[in-house]
């Protein structure tokens, strides 16, 4: 009798099938491993199990010890025994380690908090994890792999019975991992079952006892450990036709001389968050030429809108490196001054980083390139601007009922097409599109590769960051994937197996 | 949707008229000339600075110190003038030019530093309120020696004859007409929307005889007071660069999403700092204004008109948190704003009241900016 069951799970949101009539087992006391890549529907799933997407916003059934269950709230969840943690932690940085701990549930003596109490089972919880941390302690002072662990002891002290871990060694050392993989050992031992979610298929491999594959929203297959590879994984999180969805005109690059000159150039860059940090990428190195599309690819946290946000000069601290555009060297970047030059960027969180969605299609449209249509001394020429505007919104067909038009009210596909066409008005020489097709539809997305065709074909350079292999696969000339912060390979159209640049992205040099 | 716009449309002008009939009712010298010129001067005084404080708002901004800003800048140019015998114009301009000093100083420690503006500003409020008692040594500094008028007293006290007044209003008019006109033509020659000719005439009538009255009940007093010249001043040209310039755009632009500004290549503080070095000048223009209309610098100068000057702008839509107002809804809510104030002055309302009323009303005014906000 399995302890977690899910029978044919299924999850809509507009537009899309995040997941697929999706079956799923836990037993007591395994850990058992998703696998997929991004947008497979991992999150999803855990959100279902753990009542983040409420019942009744899904189909199919959920099951705990046979007997069908309902959660509305991640409350119900923890009632039935399940705790979440994620990537992003749930702990309050200024409270001790104890009073995160018994968060929402202190011990009471009547109406007081029994300080005295919590501090002698938070003591004893720890010593039973071995973690040296005073319960005094604010949790601020930890590292991340103590916070994790502080969070997996809250989640015990709740007699969890299935423990669900989303990416937990991200951010975590080697040294940390360890510990970390030697504790879920030891809950197993004790009888507490636990999902495990991760990227790294080592681990992964190290720990699991079996793996459950999901891929475009559809659980394909679950196998035991021993009797599976890396390699066999790998194939079925990719494994899939990459079709004519794809329009790149190829042949474009053969006709380009070797000796064409780079539109953008990177040498050893690294670059730290901020000042003083440690550096977050490391060593890049990467060269674009006109009409071409190099295809950034790499798993979430690699580094990929890092490098662009930097490289446009929004983002981080150079510790090395040079950057030259358009044959002159590029010190001291600035979102003003890139534009200026002729690099400009398509930012991946439309909403947060891309639009004023308050403002008209107009406004956001000529945002970026008001200078050309700013007659002396500082008079915006408003008829130039809409006529100027008018040819965008007309080839890149935003479907709204004119440029008055409030921005927030449009589709994503349309704000998308916004986006584009803000960064297109500065007539750039390279242009960044990070994640271009991310929550569009299907067609919407045929016509941004379109674009991309377009723009090539006029002797542009488009650098194109995506997360979906099949799309980088389909659109680029070069592809380089990204792994923790470092290149993980660089391939031309030839290699282009999904194989090798999914062992790229996750930091193998061969699978 | 329609009748809903009209309605938010008219909620400013029908407030107004609410405000002036309840007084009128009360007391019929509410509507007199004398009173009616009077409350154009304070008009003007409040306006000016909530045009500053527009700009400021547009941004996500704020900007507490304005209030001892407004007395610290008269009073340094009155103590030019009284205790060192400085000419007036040259007193104003040191005056005038450490305005802009000031607040650019402080836009660039808002940005340079990541300070919020709130306690930067909240800090400039105690440290100018400081600075002011300290240039005037607690005292009362006349605006000028003896009895004799000079630049600085007269911007209160000057008043344009008939004929001239007349003549402006007409000039004005016919400029707006023009301008009307031409945009009108330049837009349609482009295939932009313009509103139908009869809303465009409507407005200009509106428009004509809203400035004919004006003129007229003036005239029935001194005429046009010189405040009102320096109020439409800046209102034009705060409207011009609110509406026309990249610098307006930018600022629309920061106050809807700073981050998508940065990132479309908006150089965010240079626009912040000029934001801050604006209020500098519509601070010391209301300065000048307001210490002249007390005829001197005393500690009580510029008492609470920053608050005065936020209530303008929220009262006429414009959102605190930035990305939404109008010049047109700022200089509506000012008019509001003062016509309460004289309203009740007139009534000899009592002080204590005085205050709850103000209260009231800059509550219910950001209540109001919040309920729209949530829309």
């Amino acid at each position: 009798m399995p302890l977690l069951a899910a029978r044919h799970l299924t999850k809509r949101f507009p537009g899309v099938v995040a997941l697929d009539t999706v079956n799923f087992e836990l037993q007591a006391g395994e850990i058992h491993a998703l696998c997929g890549e991004n947008g497979a529907g991992k999150s999803t799933l855990i959100k279902l199990l753990s009542g983040i997407h409420p019942r009744g916003s899904y189909e199919g059934d959920l099951l705990v010890d046979d007997h069908p269950v309902r959660f509305s709230s991640i409350r119900d969840a923890e009632t039935a025994g399940i705790a979440v943690i994620t990537q992003e932690f749930a702990l309050i940085d200024e409270l001790s380690v104890a009073e995160n701990i018994f968060l929402g549930r202190p011990p009471r003596r009547s109406w007081r908090v029994d300080w005295l109490e919590m501090h002698r089972r938070a003591a004893a919880l720890l010593l039973d994890f071995g973690l040296a941390v005073a319960p005094e302690a604010p949790v601020r002072t930890l590292g991340i792999g103590q916070k994790q662990l502080i969070e997996i002891v809250r989640a015990m002290d709740k007699r969890t019975r299935v423990l669900v871990l989303d990416e937990p060694t991200a951010a975590l050392t080697g040294a940390e991992v360890a510990v970390l993989l030697d504790h879920l050992r030891r809950l197993r031992a004790q009888g507490t079952a636990c999902i495990y979610i991760s990227h790294k298929l080592d681990e992964v491999f190290a720990l699991a006892d079996r793996i459950t594959v999901l891929r475009d929203g559809q659980s394909v297959v679950t196998l035991a450990r021993s009797e599976t590879t890396i390699p066999s994984v790998i194939k079925h999180m990719v494994g899939r036709e990459i079709t004519d969805l794809y329009p790149r005109r190829a042949g474009r690059l053969e006709a380009l001389p070797d000796c064409a000159e780079n539109l953008l150039e990177v040498r050893h860059l690294t670059v730290a968050p901020s000042r003083g940090e440690a550096p977050f990428l490391h060593d890049i190195s990467f060269a674009i030429r006109p009409g071409e599309v190099l295809g950034f690819g790499g798993l979430m946290g690699a580094g990929r809108t890092e490098l662009m946000m930097h490289v446009f000069g929004a983002w981080g601290h150079r510790i090395g490196g040079e950057v030259t555009l358009r044959g002159q060297p590029y010190i001291n970047p600035t979102p003003g001054n890139s534009i200026a030059r002729g690099l400009v960027l398509a930012t991946e969180d439309r909403r947060r980083y891309g639009l004023v969605l308050e403002q008209s299609v107009g406004f956001n449209l000529s945002l970026s390139s008001l200078r050309a249509v700013t007659r002396v001394p500082a008079r915006i020429d408003q008829a130039g601007e809409y006529v100027r505007n008018q040819q965008f919104f007309e080839s890149l067909r935003i479907k709204a009922p004119g440029q008055f038009t409030r921005t927030a009210g449009l589709s994503g596909g349309n704000q998308q097409k916004v986006v584009l066409g803000k960064a297109l008005m500065t007539a750039p020489a390279v242009v960044m599109l990070d994640e271009p097709t991310r929550g569009i539809d299907v067609g919407a997305k045929l016509e941004v590769y379109e674009l991309v065709n377009r723009l090539t074909s006029e002797g542009r350079a488009v650098i194109l960051v995506s997360s979906e292999l099949p799309e980088l696969i389909g659109m680029s000339d070069r592809i380089i994937m990204l792994a923790a912060g470092r290149i993980g390979g660089e391939f031309s159209r030839r290699d282009f197996h999904p194989e090798k640049l999914l062992a790229a992205a996750m930091g193998r040099s061969a699978a | 949707m329609k009748s809903r716009q009209l309605l938010q449309n008219l909620a400013m002008p029908l407030a107004l008229l609410a405000i002036c009939l309840f007084f009128a009712t009360r007391e019929s010298a509410f509507l007199g000339p004398r009173n009616l010129t009077q409350l154009l001067v304070e008009f003007s005084i409040t306006g000016t600075l909530a045009l500053g404080m527009f700009m400021i708002l547009l941004t996500g901004q704020i900007d507490l110190s304005v209030g001892s800003g407004v007395g610290l800048i008269g009073g340094i140019a009155a103590v030019l003038i009284f205790h060192h015998g400085w000419s007036p114009p040259a007193a104003m301009l040191v005056a005038f030019v450490a305005a802009i000093g000031l607040w650019s100083a402080m836009g660039a420690l808002i940005v340079r530093e990541r300070i919020p503006s709130f306690i930067i500003t909240l800090g400039g409020l105690l440290i100018f309120k400081g600075l002011f008692w300290l240039v005037i040594q607690n005292s009362t500094v006349p605006v000028s020696r003896g009895d004799e008028d000079n630049l600085y007293s007269l911007l209160t006290t000057y008043y344009l004859s008939k004929y001239v007044g007349l003549a402006l209003g007409a000039g004005v008019l016919l400029l707006l007409a023009l301008l009307t006109w031409s945009t009108r033509q330049t837009r349609q020659a482009h295939g932009l929307p313009v509103p139908s000719a009869s809303q465009a005439i409507f407005v200009w009538l509106g428009a004509t005889v809203a400035v004919l009255t004006l003129v007229l009940v003036c005239n029935q007093f001194r005429g046009v007071p010189l405040t009102l010249l320096i109020l439409a001043s800046t209102a034009g040209a705060v409207y011009f660069l609110t509406r026309h310039t990249p610098f307006g755009r930018y600022l629309y632009a920061i106050g809807g999403n700073e981050e998508a500004a940065v990132l479309s290549g908006i150089a965010v503080k240079r626009v912040l700092i000029g934001a801050y070095a604006l209020m500098g000048v519509a601070v010391a223009l209301t300065g000048f204004m307001t210490t002249a209309y007390s005829g001197a610098s005393t500690t009580t100068v510029g008492d609470l008109m920053e608050l005065d000057a936020i209530a303008a702008c929220v009262i006429g839509g414009t959102a605190l948190r930035g990305g939404r107002g109008s010049v047109v809804g700022v200089i509506f809510g000012a008019l509001i704003m003062t016509s309460l104030l004289n309203g009740m002055t007139l009534l000899a309302v009592s002080p204590e009241a005085k205050f709850i009323a103000r209260g009231v009303v800059l509550t219910l005014a950001v209540w109001m900016d919040v309920k729209l906000g949530r829309r």
